[in-house]
């Protein structure tokens, strides 16, 4: 029997890797036994290393926050000096909106849940590469988390939760290429679909030709899409350009900076259009 | 031993990679760390080792940062070992600007795969930008000629320290 050429061995060695990998990945998008197995397996056997580089990471990230934090403090304590001057007088006018507010929903007869019950979530680490766009967050099932819900940061809408480990998740960002959320613009209520484009400022669709929209209008979440609240920032419009079909062309600069993330909310409650319930009746003795 | 020094480098590479995706998440967009053991075996062992070094390094990547398509990476580091390792076998790339280009190479070749994978499988994607494909192929080139560079000083020391067999 003639032997086989080591180029040629490789080469045949290549397509069935190629295969059982195209097949792992297929199984994978269906939820099949063996892609998590194999999942399963991969995960387990680089779990020390994980640990191991989450421990390092944290001594790095600490040094750095040190010398950042000292000089940024002199900075930090003359802003926040005027912020204070400045809020003082926000508050007194807040606590007269906030009255008529109450006034104006008890007429509606509605209320609404501003806080949705959620649990804090620190990034383990992140993918940013050009068609991925993912953070790993250390909570997982043990701590409810579940496929699908949403994840804030202080300033916005971060992503949606896609897959859940023990004890953590992954979460694919909204500037994803897969990724989006319903939106509404803050000043004119038009609403559109704000998708991802990588490190490409967002794309908000489906918003009609003649819509009222204009540079610097800021797009906040409408909770239509039944994943976040509404009211989370999503960005700010940094371009309409011109229609394209029935539809404008609208580019957004995302509100939370993905590249900064070090810490986020995941929301136990997907409470997407659940934000408006019939006040509960008075009960009197 | 050779198990153990593969292991070893690709736990180093995953270290690495995901520590830097904590520190500085930006930096993944132009280098990605879990490349760098099958560039090495492929320049410096054998076809086979590469590919196997590679596919083993993908799919435990896959398992921490890939959302949906477990196995993509695993795919695309095989393919990559394969070209490179034969690459490697035919043409002498153990000079500086032989290893600058592996690296390169394989940077920008990675994101073109994982492109077409991605189609294949559905997903939408992200207009690719021209400066960040060049930032990733001189940033990708010049780690990978840096690694090769240490390793083989490491190499050539183990190698001196080692006890010589006399002859009887």
């Amino acid at each position: 029997m003639a032997a086989v050429s080591p180029a040629r061995a490789n080469t045949l060695l290549l397509g069935v890797m190629s295969f059982a990998l195209l097949l792992l990945m297929a199984a994978s998008v269906r939820g099949g036994v063996a892609g998590l197995a194999v999942a399963g397996a991969a995960g387990t056997a680089s779990a020390p290393i994980v640990a191991a580089e989450r421990s390092i990471t944290r001594i790095v990230l600490d040094v750095i926050h040190f010398f950042r934090d000292i000089d940024a403090d002199e900075r930090e304590n003359v802003k926040l000096r005027r912020e204070v001057a400045r809020l003082a007088g926000e508050l007194a006018r807040g606590g007269e909106l906030s009255q008529e507010n109450v006034r104006l929903r008890r007429l509606l007869g509605m209320r609404e849940d501003l806080v949705p019950k959620s649990v804090g979530a620190s990034v383990v680490t992140s993918r940013l590469s050009g068609q991925s766009r993912i953070v790993l967050v250390d909570r997982g099932g043990s701590d409810g988390v579940r496929p699908d819900m949403a994840v804030v940061a202080w300033g916005g809408a971060v992503g949606r939760v896609v897959s859940v480990e023990r004890d953590f998740a992954r979460v694919r960002l909204l500037t994803d290429p897969n990724s989006g959320a319903s939106g509404v613009i803050v000043r004119s209520r038009v609403e559109g679909m704000a998708v991802g484009r990588g490190a490409d400022p967002m794309e908000m669709l489906y918003v009609p030709k003649y819509a009222d929209v204009v540079v610097g209008d800021r797009v906040v979440t409408s909770g239509l899409d039944g994943v976040f609240p509404r009211g989370f920032g999503l960005g700010r419009v940094t371009l309409v350009g011109a229609p394209i079909g029935a539809s404008k062309s609208i580019r957004l600069e995302p509100e939370v900076d993905d590249r900064s993330i070090e810490d986020v909310l995941i929301l136990l409650q997907p409470s997407g259009t659940r934000l408006l319930t019939p006040e509960e009746p008075e009960v009197r003795p | 031993m050779i198990v153990v020094w593969a292991l070893l480098g690709i736990g180093l590479a995953l270290g690495a990679s995901l520590g830097l995706g904590s520190i500085a998440p930006w930096a993944t967009r132009y280098v990605d760390l879990t490349m760098l053991p099958m560039v090495v075996y492929a320049l410096r062992t054998s076809q086979r080792s590469s590919m196997i070094v590679g596919c083993t390094t993908g799919l435990l990547q896959d398992y921490w940062v890939e959302p949906r398509l477990f196995g993509i990476d695993g795919l695309v580091k095989t393919i990559l070992g394969w070209a490179l390792g034969g690459l490697g076998a035919r043409f002498d790339l153990n000079t500086f600007w032989g290893r600058f280009a592996a690296g390169a190479s394989v940077h920008l070749l990675d994101e073109g795969l994982q492109a077409g994978l991605r189609r294949l499988f559905g997903e939408a994607l992200a207009p690719v930008a021209l400066p960040t494909l060049a930032i990733r192929a001189v940033t990708g080139g010049l780690l990978t000629a840096a690694v090769l560079a240490i390793v083989g000083k490491l190499g050539t020391a183990r190698s001196a320290a080692r006890p010589k067999h006399r002859k009887a």
